[in-house]
């Protein structure tokens, strides 16, 4: 039994037109046992970052204060918010730190950051367990389901999609993709990040 | 075989034995032939194998090697182990219920497994552990079930054939065969329940709950049984213990399947989608209380974290 | 035992009864009599300048460094003395990639200057050691606060500057710059005006031998935008630079 799978759960963030999603699902397991089912696993990092986690629940938590801890210390020092970028790069580097005995999380961040034009730019990343950084264009996925994820993902998205369009295949994403995973699933929660506001919703899922 | 140079040979002792047995012996070895992987164009003689066996010293040895999954959770030959199926005696008859839900590791290959086997219209196999084990061996009972009854002129008895079912497995111990049955029908006793596995265990009982959503069945079940349930409050009882084991076990879900075997026969009851009897309830059955399962849902605006509009107030 | 501080003038900085650090007063003696540097914020850019003054003919000024890069946004420039300059711009270099190799890019002007300004603040209040004897001008370019002109004394305290000199001639030097500073002055105004104040006071003649200059540049927002769709193979486009001696001749000539 991996580790890795001992709570399940998994994470997911798509890039559309001026905006990102994320989202996640809402179970927290003990191996088979289902113990909640409103164990949320992406959290706002900035008005425009959300940080999502999968993986081992304990460090889950524990990192969510970690990174909360060196961003507020950041937005102290630097008198700003992170940018998207420098928030990737500190998570990564924040993972590698514990090379030899990393935490047991795969992080997802997705974010707007803002042009020389005044224009938001949508970024998303995710990483491995010990910081390894894939930027990607178009989606990322991490957790017990991701294989299933990118299956769905793969056939479901396409480029420049609204916010509207972009929330409703990111559902359709996660939910088909967890439908397939024992270990993810239980609802759902996606946040719409546009530059003048995120929208949250929370999605009723299979509940088996 | 009674050959010409057998029927007309010296009677010895020793051939009069042979020629008694030719005759007495049942279609056992024949059944297999026609049975087996040779699918009935294999050769028709006796004493043919129905199964290849690993070419090595110690058979048993090396497939426990590669099967038993228990040990070695990286063994070549995964069985499907995830699964909820229950069966209850009671005055009315024998519910069984199960869920549908098949998982290759975390992956859930199929929602729609069929894990009731119907052997004949007196008797229901339910299935945990390998699916290809529970449906080869079931169907095979169910041919000895319909030979007992052209032989004795009578239904076999629950109790005979899951103990035929339970002696054949055991002729396979340690071989890999992984099944977790309950073998439920109704004979000239009344309604019975019999749990058979793989490792041989024959149980008989009330009531039985097998898989890996067993413990969250058998809370509800055990909660809500009674020897003087009514038709309608056994089915619903055995439809909301299927939910919960699909709610809280990660490898059981999707949909209940439910049976109830009366004294004319089973009956398949109905298909119940879980996160439907989740948000819904199971709809308009008879037992049904018409109130959604799920608990955020039944105690909604009457929690702490969610309090009814007069305590807030 | 040094003559004017008395009994307060050890190595190790304490106060004085009436509230001074005569450590800092005397690193601050060593600061004015360094040669002078100075730094101007122009409305496109930044220049710092220095005279580089050598006490022998003999000596080889070719590897003599007064103004230094920290970190491709980043420069400084010092007067005092030149050892404990050398040892900040070293401590000062391995910061700016520490902060790289957290974020993915280099510091921001004021987050360096304020990591200086610590190395030099913890100086005051460490035993066994005495304040470094510099003060320093950090001039640099960062996305959020664009062109800035950070000044940091012995003592650790730092202040932003429009322009402002330190050294021998700082009095003379600032009282100039006050008169000839405005707004909206341009970087290439700005290089002229810092070579005119250094002209002031000056000892001798003034070459591309003897002087250093180092400038920032405003990327344009294009530029900007493209460094941060960069991949992490491509090297970030260096906003401050030293100008060449070519470069240099080229504005004295002027």
């Amino acid at each position: 039994m991996s580790i890795m799978e001992y709570n399940g759960g998994s994470v997911i963030a798509m890039v559309g037109k001026g905006c990102v999603a994320i989202g996640s699902d809402l179970r927290l397991g003990n191996q088979a046992l289902t113990v909640a089912t409103n164990f949320e696993k992406v959290f706002p990092v900035t008005d425009r970052i959300y940080l999502g986690m999968s993986g081992l629940a304990t460090d889950v938590a524990t990192l969510r204060e970690q990174f909360r801890f060196r961003v507020n210390m950041y937005q102290i020092k630097e008198e700003r918010d992170i940018e998207p970028e420098a928030f990737a790069h500190l998570v990564s580097s924040t993972l590698y730190e514990r090379r030899f005995g990393p935490y047991f999380i795969e992080p997802v961040i997705g974010g707007l950051w803002k042009t020389q034009g005044g224009e938001y730019k949508p970024y998303i990343a995710a990483a491995d367990l010990i910081g390894c950084l894939n930027f990607a264009k178009d989606f990322v996925v991490a957790g017990t389901a991701s294989e299933k994820l990118f299956g769905v993902a793969e056939g479901l998205w396409e480029p420049d999609l609204e916010p509207e369009d972009l929330f409703e295949t990111i559902s359709q994403t996660l939910m088909n993709g967890v439908d397939r995973d024992a270990y993810s699933g239980w609802g759902a929660i996606i946040h719409i990040v546009t530059p003048d506001k995120v929208v949250t919703r929370t999605l009723k899922g299979r509940m088996d | 075989m009674n050959t010409f140079v057998n029927q007309f040979s010296t009677s010895s002792a020793l051939s009069v034995i042979k020629k008694a047995q030719a005759v007495t012996d049942d279609d056992e070895e024949f059944s297999d032939a026609a049975w087996g992987s040779e699918a009935g164009f294999g050769s028709l003689a006796k004493g043919v194998p129905s199964f290849s066996v690993p070419a090595v010293q110690d058979p048993t040895s090396f497939l426990r090697l590669h099967t038993d999954d228990h040990a070695d959770p990286n063994c070549r030959i995964k069985i499907q182990h995830g699964t909820t199926t229950l069966a209850f005696r009671f005055q009315g008859g024998v519910i069984v219920a199960v869920d549908s839900r098949a998982t290759a590791g975390s992956y859930i290959a199929s929602g729609t497994v069929k894990k009731v086997i119907e052997i004949n219209p007196y008797l229901l196999g339910t299935m945990a552990g390998g699916a290809a084990d529970c449906q080869y061996w079931e169907t095979y009972l169910g041919i000895q079930c319909r030979l007992h009854e052209l032989r004795n002129r009578e239904r076999i008895s629950v109790a005979a054939a899951s103990k035929y079912l339970s002696n054949l497995v055991y002729g396979y111990k340690g071989m890999g065969l992984s099944m977790g049955t309950m073998i439920c029908g109704w004979d000239k006793t009344g309604p019975a329940v019999f749990y058979v596995d793989s490792d041989g265990s024959r149980l008989k009982g009330d009531l039985f709950s097998v898989g890996s959503g067993s413990t969250f069945a058998y809370g509800v079940l055990d909660q809500g049984y009674r020897w003087d349930l009514t038709d309608e409050e056994a089915q619903e009882l055995g439809r909301r213990s299927i939910y919960a084991a699909g709610h809280r076990d990660a490898f059981s879900g999707n949909t209940c399947n439910l049976y109830h075997v009366k004294e004319d026969g089973w009956r398949f009851i109905g298909n119940y989608d879980i996160t439907k009897m989740h948000y819904d309830g199971p709809g308009d059955v008879p037992g049904s209380t018409k109130v959604a399962y799920g608990y955020d849902v039944r105690v909604e605006g009457r929690t702490s974290s969610n309090p009814p509009v007069a305590a807030a107030a | 035992m040094a003559t004017d501080g008395g009994a307060y003038s050890y190595s190790l900085t304490v106060f004085s009864p009436s509230g001074k650090l005569v450590q800092i007063e005397h690193a601050l003696a060593a600061v004015a009599g360094g040669t002078t540097s100075l730094g101007i914020k122009a409305s496109n850019g930044i220049v710092i300048a220095t005279e580089k003054k050598t006490s022998s003919i003999l000596i080889d000024d070719s590897m003599l460094d007064k103004v230094c890069v920290i970190c491709p946004n980043i420069g400084i420039v010092y007067s005092g003395m030149g050892p404990d300059f050398r040892v900040l711009v070293a401590k000062a270099r391995k910061s700016a990639q520490a902060y790289w190799k957290i974020y993915g890019e280099y510091p921001p002007t004021r987050v360096l200057t304020q990591e200086i300004a610590t190395v030099m603040q913890q100086a005051t209040q460490s035993g066994g050691v005495r304040p470094y004897g510099v003060s320093l001008l950090v001039a640099g370019w960062d996305v959020n606060r664009g062109p800035s002109l950070y000044q940091v004394d012995p003592s650790g305290s730092y202040w932003a500057w429009k322009a402002s000199a330190i050294g021998k001639n700082m009095v003379n030097a600032k009282t100039f710059l006050e008169k000839r500073y405005n707004d909206d002055i341009s970087l290439e105004d700005a290089i002229h005006t810092a070579l005119l104040t250094l002209k002031e006071g000056f000892e001798g003649q003034m070459t591309e031998k003897t002087i250093e200059i180092g400038v920032v540049t405003v990327p344009t927002p294009t530029e900007i935008d493209a460094e941060r769709m960069a991949g992490p193979n491509d090297r970030p486009k260096p906003t401050f630079r030293k100008l060449s001696e070519e470069e240099v001749r080229d504005y004295l000539a002027l």
